[in-house]
Protein backbone atom coordinates (compact mmCIF):
# COMPACT_ATOMS: atom_id res chain seq x y z
CA UNK A 1 0.00 0.00 0.00
CA UNK A 2 0.98 3.70 0.52
CA UNK A 3 -0.36 6.53 -0.87
CA UNK A 4 -0.94 10.14 0.73
CA UNK A 5 -2.10 10.21 4.01
CA UNK A 6 -5.23 11.68 3.84
CA UNK A 7 -6.56 11.33 6.86
CA UNK A 8 -4.27 13.20 9.51
CA UNK A 9 -1.38 15.56 8.72
CA UNK A 10 0.68 14.36 11.25
CA UNK A 11 2.89 11.14 11.81
CA UNK A 12 3.58 9.11 15.38
CA UNK A 13 7.18 9.80 15.57
CA UNK A 14 9.37 7.34 17.34
CA UNK A 15 9.19 8.59 20.88
CA UNK A 16 5.14 8.81 20.78
CA UNK A 17 5.12 5.35 19.68
CA UNK A 18 7.96 3.98 22.33
CA UNK A 19 5.93 5.83 24.67
CA UNK A 20 2.66 4.40 23.44
CA UNK A 21 4.29 0.82 23.66
CA UNK A 22 5.59 1.28 27.04
CA UNK A 23 2.03 2.23 28.19
CA UNK A 24 3.50 5.67 29.16
CA UNK A 25 0.78 7.82 27.76
CA UNK A 26 -2.33 8.94 29.23
CA UNK A 27 -5.55 7.50 27.66
CA UNK A 28 -6.41 10.36 25.57
CA UNK A 29 -2.89 10.18 23.78
CA UNK A 30 -3.12 6.49 23.82
CA UNK A 31 -6.59 6.47 21.90
CA UNK A 32 -5.28 8.94 19.28
CA UNK A 33 -2.30 6.71 18.82
CA UNK A 34 -4.20 3.75 18.36
CA UNK A 35 -6.70 6.05 16.08
CA UNK A 36 -3.81 7.27 13.77
CA UNK A 37 -2.40 3.60 13.93
CA UNK A 38 -5.73 2.64 12.11
CA UNK A 39 -5.58 4.44 9.54
CA UNK A 40 -1.76 5.08 9.00
CA UNK A 41 0.13 2.42 7.96
CA UNK A 42 3.63 4.05 7.45
CA UNK A 43 3.04 4.16 11.30
CA UNK A 44 1.56 0.67 11.80
CA UNK A 45 4.98 -0.10 10.27
CA UNK A 46 7.33 1.83 12.22
CA UNK A 47 5.36 0.61 15.31
CA UNK A 48 5.62 -2.83 14.41
CA UNK A 49 9.29 -2.95 14.58
CA UNK A 50 8.65 -2.17 18.47
CA UNK A 51 7.01 -5.40 19.32
CA UNK A 52 8.45 -8.57 19.51
CA UNK A 53 7.53 -11.15 16.04
CA UNK A 54 7.17 -14.06 18.40
CA UNK A 55 4.64 -12.07 20.56
CA UNK A 56 2.99 -10.91 17.54
CA UNK A 57 2.38 -14.35 15.68
CA UNK A 58 1.56 -15.55 19.14
CA UNK A 59 -1.37 -12.71 19.33
CA UNK A 60 -2.28 -13.45 15.47
CA UNK A 61 -2.41 -17.09 15.89
CA UNK A 62 -4.88 -16.48 19.37
CA UNK A 63 -7.40 -13.76 17.34
CA UNK A 64 -7.47 -16.03 14.53
CA UNK A 65 -8.81 -18.48 16.62
CA UNK A 66 -11.28 -17.03 18.32
CA UNK A 67 -12.37 -15.09 15.72
CA UNK A 68 -12.90 -18.10 13.27
CA UNK A 69 -13.35 -20.97 15.80
CA UNK A 70 -17.07 -21.93 15.08
CA UNK A 71 -19.52 -21.87 17.81
CA UNK A 72 -19.92 -25.25 19.54
CA UNK A 73 -22.92 -26.86 20.17
CA UNK A 74 -25.09 -26.11 23.37
CA UNK A 75 -24.14 -29.26 25.28
CA UNK A 76 -20.55 -28.27 24.72
CA UNK A 77 -20.80 -25.05 25.76
CA UNK A 78 -22.42 -26.28 28.99
CA UNK A 79 -19.63 -28.68 29.59
CA UNK A 80 -17.04 -26.51 29.25
CA UNK A 81 -19.37 -23.81 31.60
CA UNK A 82 -19.35 -26.73 34.14
CA UNK A 83 -15.62 -26.93 34.33
CA UNK A 84 -14.85 -29.59 31.72
CA UNK A 85 -11.90 -29.49 29.62
CA UNK A 86 -12.69 -28.49 26.39
CA UNK A 87 -11.56 -31.86 24.39
CA UNK A 88 -13.66 -33.80 26.89
CA UNK A 89 -16.40 -31.80 25.84
CA UNK A 90 -16.12 -32.30 22.30
CA UNK A 91 -16.01 -36.45 23.11
CA UNK A 92 -18.64 -36.20 25.11
CA UNK A 93 -20.65 -33.90 22.83
CA UNK A 94 -20.68 -36.82 20.02
CA UNK A 95 -22.52 -39.32 22.55
CA UNK A 96 -25.75 -40.22 20.70
CA UNK A 97 -26.99 -41.05 24.56
CA UNK A 98 -26.48 -37.31 25.15
CA UNK A 99 -28.50 -36.35 22.79
CA UNK A 100 -31.77 -34.10 23.15
CA UNK A 101 -33.74 -36.52 21.51
CA UNK A 102 -32.25 -39.64 24.07
CA UNK A 103 -32.55 -37.32 26.90
CA UNK A 104 -36.30 -36.36 26.22
CA UNK A 105 -37.06 -40.51 25.57
CA UNK A 106 -35.62 -41.05 29.19
CA UNK A 107 -37.65 -38.40 30.79
CA UNK A 108 -40.78 -39.95 29.23
CA UNK A 109 -39.75 -43.06 30.34
CA UNK A 110 -39.57 -42.04 34.02
CA UNK A 111 -42.97 -39.73 33.84
CA UNK A 112 -44.80 -42.82 32.47
CA UNK A 113 -43.44 -44.75 35.51
CA UNK A 114 -44.11 -42.25 37.93
CA UNK A 115 -47.68 -41.91 36.65
CA UNK A 116 -47.83 -45.80 36.97
CA UNK A 117 -46.82 -44.99 40.91
CA UNK A 118 -49.94 -42.46 40.54
CA UNK A 119 -52.38 -44.56 39.28
CA UNK A 120 -51.40 -48.02 41.58
CA UNK A 121 -51.87 -46.83 45.31
CA UNK A 122 -50.78 -48.58 47.99
CA UNK A 123 -47.82 -49.76 49.75
CA UNK A 124 -45.76 -50.80 46.42
CA UNK A 125 -47.15 -47.79 44.25
CA UNK A 126 -43.29 -47.15 43.54
CA UNK A 127 -42.27 -50.66 42.40
CA UNK A 128 -42.41 -49.82 38.57
CA UNK A 129 -40.57 -46.66 39.34
CA UNK A 130 -37.72 -48.30 41.26
CA UNK A 131 -37.51 -51.82 38.96
CA UNK A 132 -37.28 -49.47 35.56
CA UNK A 133 -34.90 -46.26 36.77
CA UNK A 134 -31.80 -48.77 36.95
CA UNK A 135 -32.25 -50.00 33.56
CA UNK A 136 -32.01 -46.30 31.72
CA UNK A 137 -28.22 -45.93 32.57
CA UNK A 138 -27.77 -49.04 30.68
CA UNK A 139 -29.71 -48.24 28.07
CA UNK A 140 -27.89 -44.98 27.62
CA UNK A 141 -24.22 -46.54 28.12
CA UNK A 142 -25.46 -49.12 25.37
CA UNK A 143 -26.27 -46.05 23.18
CA UNK A 144 -22.92 -44.00 24.09
CA UNK A 145 -19.77 -45.93 22.39
CA UNK A 146 -19.77 -48.60 19.99
CA UNK A 147 -20.17 -50.58 16.63
CA UNK A 148 -23.34 -48.73 15.25
CA UNK A 149 -23.84 -46.72 17.75
CA UNK A 150 -21.05 -44.02 17.03
CA UNK A 151 -21.02 -43.06 13.57
CA UNK A 152 -16.58 -42.65 13.87
CA UNK A 153 -16.22 -45.93 15.67
CA UNK A 154 -13.94 -47.26 12.79
CA UNK A 155 -12.01 -43.99 12.19
CA UNK A 156 -11.46 -44.01 16.25
CA UNK A 157 -10.28 -47.31 16.54
CA UNK A 158 -7.07 -46.67 14.33
CA UNK A 159 -6.55 -43.54 16.65
CA UNK A 160 -4.26 -43.45 19.79
CA UNK A 161 -6.92 -42.62 22.56
CA UNK A 162 -8.02 -46.31 24.77
CA UNK A 163 -11.28 -46.74 23.43
CA UNK A 164 -12.01 -48.20 26.85
CA UNK A 165 -11.31 -44.66 28.47
CA UNK A 166 -13.58 -43.42 25.55
CA UNK A 167 -16.30 -46.06 26.39
CA UNK A 168 -15.77 -44.79 30.31
CA UNK A 169 -15.89 -41.43 29.69
CA UNK A 170 -19.26 -41.47 28.17
CA UNK A 171 -20.45 -43.68 30.23
CA UNK A 172 -20.00 -41.84 32.89
CA UNK A 173 -21.54 -39.25 31.38
CA UNK A 174 -24.53 -41.14 30.29
CA UNK A 175 -24.90 -42.64 34.14
CA UNK A 176 -24.63 -39.14 35.36
CA UNK A 177 -27.51 -37.47 33.62
CA UNK A 178 -29.65 -40.84 33.71
CA UNK A 179 -28.99 -40.27 37.50
CA UNK A 180 -29.96 -36.76 37.67
CA UNK A 181 -32.97 -36.94 35.81
CA UNK A 182 -34.40 -40.34 37.72
CA UNK A 183 -33.40 -38.66 41.24
CA UNK A 184 -35.53 -35.26 40.05
CA UNK A 185 -37.90 -37.75 39.02
CA UNK A 186 -38.17 -39.88 42.17
CA UNK A 187 -39.07 -36.07 44.15
CA UNK A 188 -42.81 -36.68 42.10
CA UNK A 189 -43.36 -40.43 43.65
CA UNK A 190 -46.55 -40.76 45.67
CA UNK A 191 -44.66 -42.28 48.75
CA UNK A 192 -41.63 -39.97 49.09
CA UNK A 193 -38.78 -41.24 51.97
CA UNK A 194 -35.80 -43.53 51.92
CA UNK A 195 -37.56 -46.12 49.87
CA UNK A 196 -37.92 -43.70 47.11
CA UNK A 197 -34.28 -43.65 46.38
CA UNK A 198 -33.60 -47.27 46.73
CA UNK A 199 -33.49 -47.34 42.98
CA UNK A 200 -30.21 -45.60 43.06
CA UNK A 201 -27.43 -48.08 44.29
CA UNK A 202 -28.83 -50.71 42.11
CA UNK A 203 -28.77 -47.90 39.57
CA UNK A 204 -25.00 -47.70 40.20
CA UNK A 205 -24.40 -51.43 40.76
CA UNK A 206 -25.88 -52.31 37.41
CA UNK A 207 -24.46 -49.73 35.77
CA UNK A 208 -20.36 -50.33 37.51
CA UNK A 209 -21.18 -54.04 36.58
CA UNK A 210 -21.69 -53.90 32.88
CA UNK A 211 -18.39 -51.77 32.67
CA UNK A 212 -16.75 -53.96 34.46
CA UNK A 213 -18.13 -57.27 32.41
CA UNK A 214 -17.44 -55.46 29.54
CA UNK A 215 -13.30 -55.92 30.02
CA UNK A 216 -14.35 -59.60 29.14
CA UNK A 217 -17.51 -59.52 26.77
CA UNK A 218 -18.36 -57.36 23.76
CA UNK A 219 -19.87 -54.62 25.62
CA UNK A 220 -23.61 -54.64 24.21
CA UNK A 221 -23.46 -58.14 25.47
CA UNK A 222 -22.19 -57.49 28.72
CA UNK A 223 -24.73 -54.36 28.94
CA UNK A 224 -27.57 -57.41 27.72
CA UNK A 225 -26.29 -59.79 30.35
CA UNK A 226 -26.36 -57.20 33.08
CA UNK A 227 -30.50 -55.89 32.05
CA UNK A 228 -31.39 -59.35 31.76
CA UNK A 229 -29.70 -60.42 35.29
CA UNK A 230 -31.36 -57.43 36.86
CA UNK A 231 -34.82 -58.17 35.45
CA UNK A 232 -34.51 -61.83 35.83
CA UNK A 233 -33.95 -60.38 39.68
CA UNK A 234 -37.30 -58.35 39.76
CA UNK A 235 -39.30 -61.19 38.25
CA UNK A 236 -38.01 -63.69 40.89
CA UNK A 237 -38.46 -61.35 43.97
CA UNK A 238 -41.81 -59.44 43.31
CA UNK A 239 -43.71 -62.88 42.30
CA UNK A 240 -46.93 -62.92 44.36
CA UNK A 241 -47.60 -62.83 46.87
CA UNK A 242 -44.32 -60.43 47.46
CA UNK A 243 -45.47 -57.26 46.58
CA UNK A 244 -42.51 -55.65 47.03
CA UNK A 245 -39.12 -56.52 46.22
CA UNK A 246 -35.86 -57.33 48.54
CA UNK A 247 -34.05 -55.76 45.92
CA UNK A 248 -35.09 -52.78 47.28
CA UNK A 249 -34.92 -53.46 50.80
CA UNK A 250 -32.00 -52.95 53.14
CA UNK A 251 -30.31 -56.20 52.66
CA UNK A 252 -30.87 -55.74 48.50
CA UNK A 253 -29.48 -52.17 48.94
CA UNK A 254 -26.22 -53.53 50.97
CA UNK A 255 -25.73 -56.20 48.22
CA UNK A 256 -26.15 -53.75 45.46
CA UNK A 257 -23.30 -50.93 47.53
CA UNK A 258 -21.26 -54.54 48.08
CA UNK A 259 -21.66 -54.95 43.99
CA UNK A 260 -20.81 -51.57 42.73
CA UNK A 261 -17.62 -51.72 45.00
CA UNK A 262 -16.60 -54.86 43.62
CA UNK A 263 -17.21 -53.74 40.27
CA UNK A 264 -14.90 -50.64 40.37
CA UNK A 265 -12.05 -52.82 41.54
CA UNK A 266 -12.57 -55.32 38.74
CA UNK A 267 -12.56 -51.89 36.47
CA UNK A 268 -9.87 -50.85 37.85
CA UNK A 269 -7.41 -54.17 37.65
CA UNK A 270 -8.71 -55.10 34.44
CA UNK A 271 -9.05 -51.77 32.71
CA UNK A 272 -5.96 -52.67 30.44
CA UNK A 273 -7.68 -56.07 29.33
CA UNK A 274 -10.57 -53.90 26.76
CA UNK A 275 -7.74 -52.29 25.00
CA UNK A 276 -5.36 -55.42 24.55
CA UNK A 277 -7.39 -58.52 24.61
CA UNK A 278 -10.21 -56.85 22.71
CA UNK A 279 -10.30 -53.51 21.53
CA UNK A 280 -7.71 -55.05 19.04
CA UNK A 281 -9.62 -59.09 18.64
CA UNK A 282 -12.99 -59.50 18.96
CA UNK A 283 -15.06 -55.72 18.50
CA UNK A 284 -13.26 -55.05 15.58
CA UNK A 285 -13.90 -57.98 14.03
CA UNK A 286 -17.88 -57.71 15.39
CA UNK A 287 -17.75 -54.77 13.00
CA UNK A 288 -15.69 -56.27 10.48
CA UNK A 289 -18.82 -58.49 9.94
CA UNK A 290 -20.96 -55.71 10.35
CA UNK A 291 -19.87 -54.16 7.16
CA UNK A 292 -19.94 -57.13 5.17
CA UNK B 1 21.37 -46.11 -5.55
CA UNK B 2 20.07 -46.79 -2.04
CA UNK B 3 17.07 -48.65 -1.92
CA UNK B 4 15.27 -47.46 0.57
CA UNK B 5 13.79 -49.87 3.77
CA UNK B 6 10.23 -51.39 3.63
CA UNK B 7 8.13 -48.99 5.46
CA UNK B 8 5.37 -52.44 5.45
CA UNK B 9 6.18 -56.00 6.27
CA UNK B 10 3.22 -58.60 5.70
CA UNK B 11 3.59 -62.13 6.42
CA UNK B 12 1.55 -64.88 5.54
CA UNK B 13 -1.89 -62.80 6.53
CA UNK B 14 -4.64 -64.91 7.60
CA UNK B 15 -8.13 -64.11 8.47
CA UNK B 16 -11.45 -65.58 8.58
CA UNK B 17 -14.83 -64.63 8.64
CA UNK B 18 -17.53 -67.88 9.44
CA UNK B 19 -15.47 -69.76 6.46
CA UNK B 20 -14.74 -67.11 4.17
CA UNK B 21 -10.98 -66.55 3.73
CA UNK B 22 -11.19 -62.95 3.56
CA UNK B 23 -7.15 -63.37 3.36
CA UNK B 24 -5.71 -66.24 2.84
CA UNK B 25 -2.04 -66.42 3.38
CA UNK B 26 -1.10 -62.54 2.30
CA UNK B 27 2.66 -61.71 2.02
CA UNK B 28 4.37 -58.04 0.67
CA UNK B 29 6.02 -55.34 1.56
CA UNK B 30 5.86 -51.96 0.71
CA UNK B 31 7.99 -48.79 0.27
CA UNK B 32 7.54 -45.09 0.81
CA UNK B 33 5.83 -43.92 -2.29
CA UNK B 34 2.00 -44.79 -3.55
CA UNK B 35 0.64 -48.09 -3.80
CA UNK B 36 -2.18 -48.91 -5.52
CA UNK B 37 -4.28 -52.03 -4.24
CA UNK B 38 -6.60 -53.24 -6.90
CA UNK B 39 -8.77 -56.29 -6.47
CA UNK B 40 -13.17 -56.97 -7.31
CA UNK B 41 -15.72 -56.57 -4.61
CA UNK B 42 -15.46 -59.15 -1.79
CA UNK B 43 -11.49 -59.54 -2.59
CA UNK B 44 -10.34 -58.96 1.08
CA UNK B 45 -9.04 -54.99 0.41
CA UNK B 46 -11.31 -53.99 3.39
CA UNK B 47 -9.64 -56.23 5.38
CA UNK B 48 -6.33 -56.48 4.82
CA UNK B 49 -6.45 -52.22 4.95
CA UNK B 50 -8.52 -52.87 8.20
CA UNK B 51 -5.56 -55.05 9.72
CA UNK B 52 -2.76 -52.64 8.40
CA UNK B 53 -4.83 -49.93 10.20
CA UNK B 54 -5.05 -51.50 13.18
CA UNK B 55 -8.63 -51.77 13.44
CA UNK B 56 -8.69 -55.28 13.08
CA UNK B 57 -6.56 -58.25 14.38
CA UNK B 58 -5.46 -61.27 11.49
CA UNK B 59 -6.26 -64.24 13.23
CA UNK B 60 -2.44 -65.82 11.88
CA UNK B 61 0.38 -63.96 10.37
CA UNK B 62 2.34 -61.13 11.07
CA UNK B 63 2.32 -57.00 10.35
CA UNK B 64 5.45 -54.59 10.70
CA UNK B 65 4.98 -51.07 10.12
CA UNK B 66 7.60 -48.94 10.25
CA UNK B 67 9.38 -51.27 12.52
CA UNK B 68 6.61 -51.49 15.15
CA UNK B 69 4.63 -54.26 15.67
CA UNK B 70 0.75 -53.97 16.56
CA UNK B 71 0.50 -57.22 18.02
CA UNK B 72 2.19 -55.30 21.38
CA UNK B 73 0.19 -52.80 23.03
CA UNK B 74 2.27 -50.15 23.37
CA UNK B 75 3.33 -50.37 19.72
CA UNK B 76 0.57 -50.76 18.42
CA UNK B 77 -0.34 -47.16 20.06
CA UNK B 78 2.51 -45.78 19.14
CA UNK B 79 1.42 -47.14 15.68
CA UNK B 80 -1.29 -45.35 15.70
CA UNK B 81 -0.16 -41.89 16.12
CA UNK B 82 1.74 -41.93 13.52
CA UNK B 83 -1.14 -43.42 10.79
CA UNK B 84 -4.01 -41.85 8.57
CA UNK B 85 -7.07 -44.16 8.04
CA UNK B 86 -10.12 -43.26 5.54
CA UNK B 87 -12.58 -45.98 6.18
CA UNK B 88 -14.75 -47.15 2.91
CA UNK B 89 -17.99 -45.74 4.65
CA UNK B 90 -16.20 -42.82 7.06
CA UNK B 91 -19.20 -42.19 9.65
CA UNK B 92 -19.84 -38.25 10.63
CA UNK B 93 -21.14 -36.57 13.50
CA UNK B 94 -23.52 -35.22 10.74
CA UNK B 95 -24.16 -31.88 13.66
CA UNK B 96 -20.62 -31.21 13.91
CA UNK B 97 -19.28 -28.95 11.45
CA UNK B 98 -16.35 -29.81 9.67
CA UNK B 99 -14.08 -28.20 11.54
CA UNK B 100 -15.75 -29.67 14.54
CA UNK B 101 -15.56 -32.86 13.48
CA UNK B 102 -11.86 -32.92 12.39
CA UNK B 103 -11.17 -31.38 15.73
CA UNK B 104 -12.87 -34.21 17.15
CA UNK B 105 -11.03 -36.55 15.29
CA UNK B 106 -7.67 -34.94 16.13
CA UNK B 107 -8.94 -35.40 20.09
CA UNK B 108 -9.15 -39.18 19.73
CA UNK B 109 -5.22 -38.79 18.08
CA UNK B 110 -4.47 -36.83 21.79
CA UNK B 111 -4.04 -33.86 20.08
CA UNK B 112 -4.95 -32.02 23.49
CA UNK B 113 -3.10 -28.91 22.84
CA UNK B 114 -6.02 -26.31 21.79
CA UNK B 115 -4.43 -24.32 19.99
CA UNK B 116 -2.14 -26.21 18.23
CA UNK B 117 -4.90 -28.54 17.44
CA UNK B 118 -7.22 -26.14 16.10
CA UNK B 119 -4.18 -24.94 13.59
CA UNK B 120 -3.87 -28.47 12.57
CA UNK B 121 -7.47 -29.16 11.88
CA UNK B 122 -6.99 -25.87 9.81
CA UNK B 123 -3.97 -27.38 8.08
CA UNK B 124 -5.64 -30.25 6.75
CA UNK B 125 -8.93 -28.61 5.62
CA UNK B 126 -7.26 -26.37 3.79
CA UNK B 127 -5.00 -28.87 2.44
CA UNK B 128 -8.06 -30.92 1.22
CA UNK B 129 -9.49 -27.38 -0.46
CA UNK B 130 -12.47 -27.15 2.05
CA UNK B 131 -11.21 -23.73 4.18
CA UNK B 132 -14.02 -22.35 2.89
CA UNK B 133 -16.79 -24.63 4.38
CA UNK B 134 -15.14 -25.89 7.60
CA UNK B 135 -18.25 -23.82 9.74
CA UNK B 136 -20.73 -25.85 7.68
CA UNK B 137 -22.58 -28.82 9.13
CA UNK B 138 -21.23 -32.02 7.86
CA UNK B 139 -24.90 -32.92 7.09
CA UNK B 140 -25.08 -30.06 4.64
CA UNK B 141 -21.74 -31.01 2.35
CA UNK B 142 -22.17 -32.55 -1.02
CA UNK B 143 -21.05 -36.20 -0.80
CA UNK B 144 -17.58 -35.42 -2.52
CA UNK B 145 -17.04 -32.90 -0.27
CA UNK B 146 -17.94 -35.27 2.81
CA UNK B 147 -14.94 -37.83 1.59
CA UNK B 148 -12.61 -35.12 1.72
CA UNK B 149 -13.11 -34.30 5.05
CA UNK B 150 -12.99 -37.93 5.55
CA UNK B 151 -9.64 -37.46 3.81
CA UNK B 152 -8.82 -34.45 5.86
CA UNK B 153 -8.88 -36.26 9.49
CA UNK B 154 -6.48 -38.67 8.14
CA UNK B 155 -3.78 -36.28 7.41
CA UNK B 156 -4.15 -34.60 10.72
CA UNK B 157 -0.60 -35.16 12.55
CA UNK B 158 0.84 -35.84 9.50
CA UNK B 159 1.34 -39.54 9.71
CA UNK B 160 3.65 -41.88 8.27
CA UNK B 161 1.56 -44.19 6.72
CA UNK B 162 -1.85 -43.46 5.05
CA UNK B 163 -4.09 -46.00 4.52
CA UNK B 164 -7.30 -44.89 2.51
CA UNK B 165 -10.04 -47.45 1.47
CA UNK B 166 -11.50 -46.37 -1.61
CA UNK B 167 -10.99 -42.98 -1.61
CA UNK B 168 -12.08 -41.91 -4.91
CA UNK B 169 -15.44 -43.67 -4.98
CA UNK B 170 -18.17 -40.85 -5.38
CA UNK B 171 -15.62 -38.31 -7.02
CA UNK B 172 -15.89 -35.86 -10.10
CA UNK B 173 -13.31 -36.01 -12.50
CA UNK B 174 -12.67 -32.90 -11.56
CA UNK B 175 -12.65 -33.69 -7.79
CA UNK B 176 -10.64 -36.94 -8.72
CA UNK B 177 -7.74 -34.83 -10.56
CA UNK B 178 -7.57 -32.30 -7.28
CA UNK B 179 -7.20 -35.77 -5.38
CA UNK B 180 -4.61 -37.22 -7.65
CA UNK B 181 -2.48 -33.99 -7.44
CA UNK B 182 -2.73 -34.55 -3.24
CA UNK B 183 -2.03 -38.07 -3.16
CA UNK B 184 1.08 -37.90 -5.32
CA UNK B 185 2.18 -34.57 -3.04
CA UNK B 186 1.71 -36.70 -0.42
CA UNK B 187 3.44 -39.57 -1.35
CA UNK B 188 6.58 -38.46 -1.65
CA UNK B 189 8.43 -39.33 1.59
CA UNK B 190 5.46 -41.18 2.77
CA UNK B 191 4.20 -44.70 2.41
CA UNK B 192 -0.08 -44.83 0.86
CA UNK B 193 -1.97 -47.46 0.73
CA UNK B 194 -5.18 -47.11 -1.30
CA UNK B 195 -7.58 -49.41 -2.46
CA UNK B 196 -9.68 -48.31 -5.94
CA UNK B 197 -11.61 -49.85 -8.59
CA UNK B 198 -10.54 -47.42 -11.07
CA UNK B 199 -7.23 -48.45 -12.98
CA UNK B 200 -6.98 -45.11 -13.67
CA UNK B 201 -5.86 -43.85 -10.23
CA UNK B 202 -3.58 -46.67 -10.22
CA UNK B 203 -1.61 -45.77 -13.21
CA UNK B 204 -2.25 -42.14 -12.77
CA UNK B 205 -0.56 -41.91 -8.73
CA UNK B 206 0.71 -45.72 -8.11
CA UNK B 207 4.83 -46.80 -8.00
CA UNK B 208 3.46 -50.08 -6.78
CA UNK B 209 0.30 -52.15 -7.42
CA UNK B 210 -1.00 -55.12 -5.84
CA UNK B 211 -3.45 -57.06 -6.50
CA UNK B 212 -6.37 -59.17 -4.40
CA UNK B 213 -8.52 -61.77 -5.41
CA UNK B 214 -10.41 -64.17 -3.59
CA UNK B 215 -7.99 -63.74 -0.38
CA UNK B 216 -4.82 -64.34 -2.29
CA UNK B 217 -1.86 -61.88 -3.37
CA UNK B 218 -2.35 -62.40 -7.19
CA UNK B 219 0.15 -60.06 -8.09
CA UNK B 220 2.69 -57.32 -6.46
CA UNK B 221 4.83 -55.24 -8.76
CA UNK B 222 5.28 -52.04 -10.94
CA UNK B 223 2.40 -50.69 -13.01
CA UNK B 224 4.31 -51.32 -15.89
CA UNK B 225 4.53 -54.98 -14.77
CA UNK B 226 1.60 -55.75 -14.35
CA UNK B 227 0.48 -53.96 -18.17
CA UNK B 228 3.38 -56.28 -18.91
CA UNK B 229 0.96 -59.19 -17.99
CA UNK B 230 -1.22 -58.75 -20.91
CA UNK B 231 1.72 -58.38 -23.74
CA UNK B 232 0.75 -60.49 -26.62
CA UNK B 233 -2.81 -61.06 -25.37
CA UNK B 234 -4.61 -57.40 -26.79
CA UNK B 235 -5.47 -57.62 -30.38
CA UNK B 236 -7.59 -55.76 -32.25
CA UNK B 237 -10.27 -56.86 -35.06
CA UNK B 238 -13.17 -55.96 -37.13
CA UNK B 239 -15.78 -58.13 -35.09
CA UNK B 240 -16.00 -59.60 -31.98
CA UNK B 241 -13.63 -62.88 -31.28
CA UNK B 242 -15.85 -65.31 -30.08
CA UNK B 243 -12.60 -67.22 -28.34
CA UNK B 244 -11.48 -63.95 -26.42
CA UNK B 245 -12.20 -63.65 -22.74
CA UNK B 246 -13.23 -59.87 -23.13
CA UNK B 247 -13.87 -58.29 -26.00
CA UNK B 248 -15.38 -54.67 -26.62
CA UNK B 249 -16.22 -52.15 -29.78
CA UNK B 250 -13.79 -49.02 -28.78
CA UNK B 251 -14.42 -45.96 -30.34
CA UNK B 252 -12.76 -46.60 -33.90
CA UNK B 253 -15.41 -49.39 -34.22
CA UNK B 254 -12.73 -51.63 -34.19
CA UNK B 255 -12.90 -54.67 -31.09
CA UNK B 256 -10.45 -54.90 -28.43
CA UNK B 257 -10.14 -58.40 -27.15
CA UNK B 258 -8.12 -59.77 -24.44
CA UNK B 259 -7.20 -63.81 -24.31
CA UNK B 260 -5.43 -65.89 -26.20
CA UNK B 261 -4.67 -64.33 -30.13
CA UNK B 262 -5.57 -66.19 -33.29
CA UNK B 263 -2.41 -66.52 -35.26
CA UNK B 264 -1.49 -63.88 -37.51
CA UNK B 265 -3.66 -61.28 -35.26
CA UNK B 266 -3.15 -57.90 -35.07
CA UNK B 267 -1.52 -57.35 -31.34
CA UNK B 268 -1.81 -53.97 -29.46
CA UNK B 269 0.01 -52.28 -26.83
CA UNK B 270 -1.48 -53.39 -23.30
CA UNK B 271 -2.60 -51.18 -20.70
CA UNK B 272 -2.71 -51.95 -16.60
CA UNK B 273 -6.50 -52.86 -17.08
CA UNK B 274 -5.72 -55.34 -19.96
CA UNK B 275 -2.94 -56.68 -17.36
CA UNK B 276 -5.50 -56.69 -14.29
CA UNK B 277 -8.57 -58.55 -16.61
CA UNK B 278 -6.37 -61.17 -17.84
CA UNK B 279 -4.80 -61.65 -14.07
CA UNK B 280 -8.46 -62.17 -12.87
CA UNK B 281 -9.67 -64.24 -15.63
CA UNK B 282 -12.28 -66.12 -16.66
CA UNK B 283 -15.62 -65.05 -14.77
CA UNK B 284 -14.24 -62.44 -13.63
CA UNK B 285 -13.35 -60.21 -17.06
CA UNK B 286 -17.06 -61.49 -18.40
CA UNK B 287 -18.09 -59.22 -14.92
CA UNK B 288 -16.04 -56.53 -15.79
CA UNK B 289 -16.98 -56.26 -19.44
CA UNK B 290 -20.41 -56.48 -19.10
Amino acid sequence: MGGPDTRGAWHADGELLAAYHDQRLDAAACWSVEAHLTSCADCRVQARALVDPARLARLRAALIDTVELPRAGMAERLLVRLGVADHTARLLAATPALRGSWLLAVAAVLAFAVLAAWTNPGPDANLVFLCVAPLLPLAGIAAAYGPGVDPTYEIGLAAPLPSFRLLLLRATAVLGTATLLAAAASLALPQLGPGAASWLLPSLGLAASSLALATTVEPLRAIGITAGAWMLAVVVTVMPPAPSSVLFAMAGQVAFAALALLAVAVLLVRRGHFESDRGFDTTPRFAARRLR
Amino acid sequence: MITPAPTVRVHDLVMTFGRTHALDGVSFDLMPGVTGLLGPNGAGKTTLLRVLATVSAPDSGSVHVLGLDPRHIDQRLDLRGRLGYMPQEPGFHARFTAFEFVDYVAILKELHQRRARHQEVRRVLELVGLGAVRGKQIKALSGGMRRRVALAQALLGDPDLLVLDEPTAGLDPEQRLRFRELVSRLGEGRTVLLSTHQTEDVVALAQQVLVLHLGKLRFAGTPLELAGLARGHVWQSQERDPGALAAWRTGTGQHRNIGNPPAGAELLEPTLEDGYLLLLGGDQVEEAAA
